[in-house]
Order: structure tokens, then C-alpha cells, then sequence
């Protein structure tokens, strides 16, 4: 029985094709486990070694790449979502209850989606937390911490404009109670101090430009969704994109030099 | 006790209470980490945790299998997040009626609280601003070479107490605040009395000057404008007693004129919070285009 | 014209030209200067040499084209910020008619037209004045409580009295008042798109308030 096992074994990780993808053996040995890592486009973000504590839980309690994780979780059971969830003030709702209630794990998926963007929320501040109490962003990793708050402040801008889209009482007051917000900005606002002095009136404000209206209504609703779906997941991935390649560039994981 | 059993069931409400729990273990591992680590220094190993820094060790399998074994762990507890606790959705939006209390997302329920001791556009364009730029200046003002890529806590002091500060009770106790002692109205309630939507509560709040008896309206501008501004300039005094202290020194001027000014900023909350609980000051410096 | 055309000072300052000239040009306006032997001022031909009194023909058409570039942009940009507001909204109508006066009761607070249009129509023995329901702190709805005869807004505790004047909460300035007047068929005309503010004295406005005995 073994002997067909390792026949079979043997034929497919000897073939051109498997090869081809893949291209080393899996002897356990030194330059294999570099190569593990240099041929693999996933991989290859990471450097091939790394300063011990840097494979410590205990050191960097692993809070970025859960981020990212739960940013990919969240992607995924996002655009299955899509599929059946309307942006407009008719359908948004009841395209929630069907999803809920008759698409075949509709309900599990919005869940996850839920409580993935909640997750993401509390594993980017502790992440924040742990950089900073390492003192990892000083020199020479300054920039790359300005761009982890930029990172943290649009996962707070995807789970606020997420937060509309069910269309229900909690998600339009808490979008209400967060935008009316906008009306007091300073000079833009035509709420905020010298703002109605600059000619700002509730149709040409910086809130009516994010509700695309006077109050929370469809038209906000169609924004958010392109903001939620589009905008806002591009500009994270661009920046998650600057924020690893500066990992590496900036000398990998930190540590006491 | 029969509302706070309704608090705590409330589907969004478990990032916060686990939250609690998670920040408390997070802190204590900090603490065991930091002063396990100061100890060494202080015992004169230094060199020798350099040299454990340099220690290397190769990402295929160590890093590897950490991060897996930490993603298995992450998505069985979000499969059984989504599989036992579903998301709420409640009546239709109806622009209408307002339920009561109107909260934010959880994640925001520190700036609706910051609400109630500010005016709009301070606690919810300013002060956001000023929270995230100051969080990005962070690394400029910071020039305290030590402590960069560990644990510690007696190499930086000043830095740790205000993070934390600002983090744990400026951030946190506000959103837990939030979510579990405000009721209907935002007023107050006990984890354990009844959320009542008609409480009466008096609120005599008074403006500064008034407590004060300044009466005209030129002389309440002049005034508040006195008490705002004598308050950032601490930072002067602070800088013209301390001119020669070290940390003026490794600073600069540009760099301490930064940092004084996002400090006294982030403490302006917890003095205008107790002005308003404890005082009942609603406004320091009242002008005819805004209050602060 | 070019540099390349000019007998160069030195091989290394010729290698520089291109990258000097682009880098500098927007930067430095028309100052064409003297020729310093060594320096890499040179790489800048004097008025002599060029011909032009204060721009270079490169100069001038790299200039050109920098404008035109920043303007495209500045022009996208405007435009797409202009496209984010809309020249017609569909939003309910601001006027409405709210019945006759005599639907009224003296002294009560009406919370009828709430639910459609966010307004109350208040009576007292001088006439009528209509509140929009929306709170100056956060733009709740407040609620209308007859027992304690005050509006409370939900959302953070500003409470106003029945003349919409704020006394407790975090609301920094009374109520908005709308305009009030009686149509030609003698019902009640309301335009809440037309404000009155307490703390701009606009609350004497002939149109704040309707004189009805």
C-alpha cells in the first residue's frame, strides 16, 4: 500500500507539468527552504530569513497580518454579497431580508462580512498598539507609519460607509448622527464657524457633496455603495500595496539594534 | 440588571466586550515583555539582546507556519462568530422617527461622546483632524533614539504614559462609556438601572463667564479668548522654565511647539469633561461664529 | 538653439545640461543668467548668445507646456468635484398647506405634519408659528413630550421649550423657526426651506410669526 503511495507521489511531483509550476523538490533542505520562499509570488513578500523575535507571537502578537486577513475576508464575502444586494432606497432592504432569509447561506455570509469588518477594526488598533509600544516607528520606519494611519483611518471610512447599505433604522441614524458632523466643518460646513459667511448653504456644502442631498437619502445611499465597494477598497489596497514593499525596504521586522 | 443583559446581547455590541478583554491581555503581555527586558538592561545585557536581535532564523518554516497555524485559528473563530451570532437588522430606514438613543457604530461612539463636552465642529471635524495628523506626526516629534524595535518602558516614559493615556482612556473608556452607561436622551444610566426614555434630568449648565458674572457680550469674547489662549501658552512658560531641561534640548523648537500643542490639545478633553460633570460649564469662550 | 548645438565649457557640465535645464525651468522665472565660468549657472546661455531678452525658446515652450498640463489637470479635477452636486434633487416639496387655523387649539404643540415634512405648528393666543423638527446639535428629530411640555431630542439629550428655545443638552442655539403665512383659501402655507434663527434676531420677521386672534 505505501509503495503505490509513494509511486503515485513520485509520478506527479516528477512531471513536467508540476514542475513547471513549481520548480524545486521538497527535500528538506537549506536551499529548498530558501527557494520555498523566492519562487513563490505569495511568499516572496517576506524576506528568505528573519531575525528570530520576529517569528515571536509573543512580539508581534501577528495583529498585521490578521488585519490583512480579515481585509481579504472581507473582499471575498463582499463581492458574493454584491450579487444580490441593489444600492437603491427600494430594494436595499428588501434584498437584505432576502439575502437573509432565502439565499442558501446568505445570512452566514453577511455575518462574516460583519463581523470581519468589526474584527478588522480591533486587530488595526492593536496592530497600531504593538508598533508603537515596540517603538517601531522611528527611524528609519517613520513613513511607513504615517502610511499604517492612513491604512487605519480608511478601514474606519469602509466600515462607517459599509454601515449604511442594510437600510434599516440603525444603519441610516448612525449615518445621520455621523454626517450631520460635516455640516459644522469650518468654512465648508453651513453650520460650521464662517461657514455661512462664505456663501455655504445645506445644497452646496461639504456634507450635501457626501449624501449627494440635504439628508440621508438614496442618492446617499448609491455614494456610499460606490464609495464602500469601489473607491475605498482600491485606495486601502494601493496603500496596503506602499505599506508592505516599506516593510522590507525600511529593513524588515524591527528589532534593538 | 435586566438592561444590561440586553446591552450585552446586542450582536454588535461583542467587539466591545471582547474588546475588554483583549486589551486587558494585551497590556499585561506589554508589561511582561517590557520590564522583563528593562531588567536585562539594567543587569548590563544590552549587548547581548542586540545579539539576540541578530539572530536569524529562516522564514520557510518558522514565519510560515506561525502566520498559517494564526490564520487557521482566526477564521474557525469567525466561522463560529458568523455561524452563532447573526448581524442585526432592524425595521426599514424611516427618516421620520428617530429611535431613541441614535448611537454611531461602535468604533466612533468616543467621538459622539466627545460630542457632548464640544461643539460639532470641534469634536467631530477638529478634533478627528487633529487626531490623525497627530498620530502621523508621531515618529517626527519622537526623537528619543532608544527603545526602537523591543519591549520597554523605562527608556521611554513620557511617551508610553501619554500613548496609553490617549489610547486606553481618552479612546477606549470613552467608546465603552458610550455604549454601556448612555441611555435614551444620552443621558447617563447605571449599568443596572432601566433605560428610561422620559428621565428628567436637569442640566444647569452656565457658560464660564457667567458663572464668573461677566455680563456683555464684547467682554464674554474678550474673556474666553484670555482663558483659551493663557491655556496653550503653558506651552511657553513650560518651554522658558525648562529651556535648558533635555528634553527642550533633543527636541528643537519646532518639534516641542508641535508636541506641546497636540498635548495640551488631547488634555483639553478630560479638562473640559470634568469643567462639564463636575462644574456644569458648558462653554469656555463664546463668540458670535462659534463656541468652545 | 539647443545646448547641444553651443561649443559646451566642459564635457561633465555638457552631461548635466538636459536634466539641469528640465529641473530648473519651471523654477526660475525669466532671469537669464550670466555666464559664471565653472559654475553650473552656464548651462543657462547668456542674453548675447540666445538672442532672446528674458526666455529661452525651449524655456518658453517647456513653460507652455507645464501650464497646459497643470491647467488639464486642475480642469479635471474642478469638474469632477462640480459633477458631485446635482442641479436637481428629488426631494419632497418645502411648502405645504396645513388646514385651517381653526384645527388648531390655543396653546398646543401640533406634531401632525412631523412624520411628512419635520415641521410643528405651535398656537398660542397671538397666532401661529411653525418649529422644523431638527436639532441644532446633530440634526436629530427631536420628539414633542406633552407631559413635561418640551421637545427632547433622542440622540444626545438637547431638550427646547415649547417656543423652541434650548435650555438643556448640548444644542449651542435654539430651534429653527420656518416661515408661516395664510394661503389666499385661508389654510395655513408653510416653506421650511425658508429659515428663521433665534440668535440672528430673525424670530421678529414678519413671515416667522402669523398674527391670528
Amino acid at each position: 500500500m505505501q509503495a503505490v503511495f509513494d509511486r503515485i507521489k513520485e509520478s506527479v511531483l516528477k512531471t513536467q507539468v508540476w514542475k513547471s509550476i513549481f520548480r524545486h523538490d521538497y527535500e528538506d533542505s537549506q536551499r529548498n527552504r530558501l527557494l520555498q520562499v523566492l519562487d513563490n509570488i505569495w511568499l516572496h513578500l517576506h524576506p528568505t530569513k528573519l531575525p528570530r523575535h520576529g517569528a515571536y507571537l509573543r512580539f508581534t502578537w501577528c495583529m498585521g497580518g490578521i488585519t490583512f486577513l480579515l481585509f481579504l475576508v472581507t473582499a471575498v464575502t463582499g463581492v458574493l454579497l454584491m450579487f444580490y444586494y441593489r444600492p437603491t432606497a427600494e430594494y436595499a432592504f428588501a434584498d437584505m431580508k432576502y439575502l437573509q432569509f432565502d439565499v442558501p447561506f446568505g445570512m452566514f455570509l453577511r455575518n462574516m462580512h460583519r463581523w470581519a469588518a468589526h474584527g478588522m477594526v480591533i486587530a488595526v488598533w492593536l496592530h497600531m498598539f504593538r508598533v508603537f509600544l515596540t517603538g517601531s516607528y522611528k527611524p528609519p520606519r517613520e513613513f511607513n507609519w504615517v502610511v499604517g494611519v492612513i491604512l487605519l483611518t480608511t478601514t474606519l471610512l469602509l466600515s462607517f460607509t459599509g454601515y449604511l447599505l442594510p437600510w434599516d433604522q440603525l444603519s441610516i441614524w448612525a449615518v445621520t448622527v455621523g454626517t450631520n458632523m460635516a455640516r459644522a466643518t469650518p468654512l465648508l460646513g453651513h453650520e460650521g464657524p464662517f461657514g455661512p459667511e462664505l456663501g455655504m448653504k445645506p445644497d452646496n456644502d461639504v456634507r450635501f457633496m457626501l449624501l449627494g442631498g440635504t439628508q440621508v437619502g438614496p442618492p446617499t445611499l448609491l455614494r456610499f455603495y460606490v464609495l464602500h465597494c469601489i473607491f475605498l477598497p482600491l485606495f486601502l489596497a494601493v496603500f496596503i500595496a506602499v505599506h508592505f514593499w516599506r516593510v522590507r525596504k525600511d529593513g524588515g521586522i524591527s528589532g534593538p539594534l | 440588571m435586566e438592561n444590561l443583559k440586553n446591552i450585552l446581547s446586542n450582536a454588535d455590541n461583542v467587539p466591545i466586550v471582547g474588546l475588554l478583554f483583549i486589551m486587558v491581555f494585551f497590556v499585561w503581555l506589554w508589561w511582561r515583555e517590557a520590564s522583563r527586558t528593562d531588567k536585562r538592561i539594567a543587569n548590563g545585557e544590552w549587548e547581548q539582546i542586540r545579539a539576540e536581535g541578530q539572530d536569524k532564523i529562516h522564514v520557510w518554516p518558522y514565519l510560515t507556519r506561525n502566520e498559517f497555524l494564526c490564520s487557521l485559528a482566526i477564521m474557525i473563530l469567525l466561522t463560529v462568530w458568523s455561524v452563532g451570532l447573526d448581524a442585526p437588522l432592524e425595521e426599514p430606514a424611516n427618516p421620520s422617527r428617530t429611535p431613541n438613543p441614535s448611537k454611531a457604530p461602535w468604533y466612533f461612539l468616543g467621538l459622539q461622546e466627545m460630542l457632548v463636552y464640544f461643539d460639532p465642529w470641534i469634536a467631530g471635524v477638529v478634533l478627528p483632524t487633529i487626531i490623525i495628523v497627530g498620530l502621523m506626526a508621531i515618529p517626527y516629534i519622537d526623537k528619543n533614539p532608544k527603545g526602537n524595535g523591543y519591549y520597554t518602558y523605562q527608556e521611554r516614559k513620557f511617551a508610553i504614559i501619554t500613548f496609553l493615556f490617549g489610547f486606553l482612556v481618552l479612546w477606549l473608556s470613552l467608546i465603552i462609556l458610550g455604549t454601556f452607561l448612555r441611555g435614551p436622551g444620552w443621558n447617563f444610566f447605571a449599568p443596572w438601572e432601566l433605560w428610561d426614555t422620559h428621565k428628567v434630568v436637569a442640566m444647569v449648565n452656565v457658560d464660564l463667564h457667567e458663572a464668573l458674572g461677566i455680563r456683555s457680550k464684547l467682554g464674554a469674547n474678550i474673556f474666553g479668548a484670555i482663558i483659551v489662549g493663557a491655556y496653550f501658552s503653558l506651552a511657553f512658560v513650560y518651554y522658558f522654565w525648562k529651556k535648558d531641561g533635555e528634553l527642550i534640548k533633543q527636541l528643537g523648537v519646532a518639534r516641542y511647539g508641535v508636541l506641546a500643542f497636540l498635548f495640551l490639545t488631547m488634555m483639553a478633553l478630560p479638562i473640559k469633561m470634568i469643567l462639564r460633570i463636575f462644574f456644569n460649564i458648558k462653554y469656555i469662550w463664546v463668540t458670535p461664529w462659534f463656541n468652545v | 538653439m539647443s545646448e547641444e548645438t553651443k561649443p559646451a565649457p566642459a564635457p561633465a557640465e555638457k552631461a548635466a545640461a538636459p536634466a539641469a535645464t528640465a529641473g530648473e525651468a519651471p523654477a526660475t522665472p525669466p532671469k537669464p543668467t550670466v555666464a559664471k565660468p565653472g559654475s553650473k549657472q552656464t548651462l543657462t546661455k547668456p542674453i548675447a548668445e540666445t538672442g532672446n531678452l528674458w526666455m529661452t525658446r525651449r524655456n518658453f515652450l517647456s513653460r507652455a507646456g507645464w501650464v497646459a498640463f497643470f491647467s488639464f489637470v486642475g480642469t479635471m479635477l474642478l469638474g469632477s468635484l462640480r459633477y458631485m452636486f446635482p442641479r436637481v434633487l428629488f426631494e419632497p416639496s418645502t411648502v405645504f398647506k396645513a388646514g385651517f387655523p381653526t384645527d388648531y387649539p390655543v396653546g398646543a404643540v401640533s406634531t401632525k405634519w412631523v412624520k411628512d415634512y419635520r415641521t410643528w405648528i405651535v398656537r398660542n393666543d397671538k397666532g401661529f408659528y411653525a418649529i422644523f423638527a431638527q436639532c441644532t446639535h446633530l440634526g436629530c428629530t427631536p420628539r414633542w413630550l406633552e407631559a413635561e411640555g418640551k421637545f427632547k431630542c433622542p440622540c444626545h439629550g438637547s431638550g427646547f421649550t415649547m417656543e423652541a428655545i434650548n435650555f438643556e443638552g448640548p444644542a449651542p442655539r435654539p430651534l429653527e423657526r420656518v416661515q408661516i403665512a395664510l394661503a389666499e383659501d385661508g389654510q395655513l402655507l408653510i416653506d421650511t426651506s425658508i429659515r428663521f434663527r433665534e440668535e440672528l434676531g430673525q424670530w421678529s420677521n414678519a413671515s416667522a410669526f402669523l398674527n391670528y386672534a
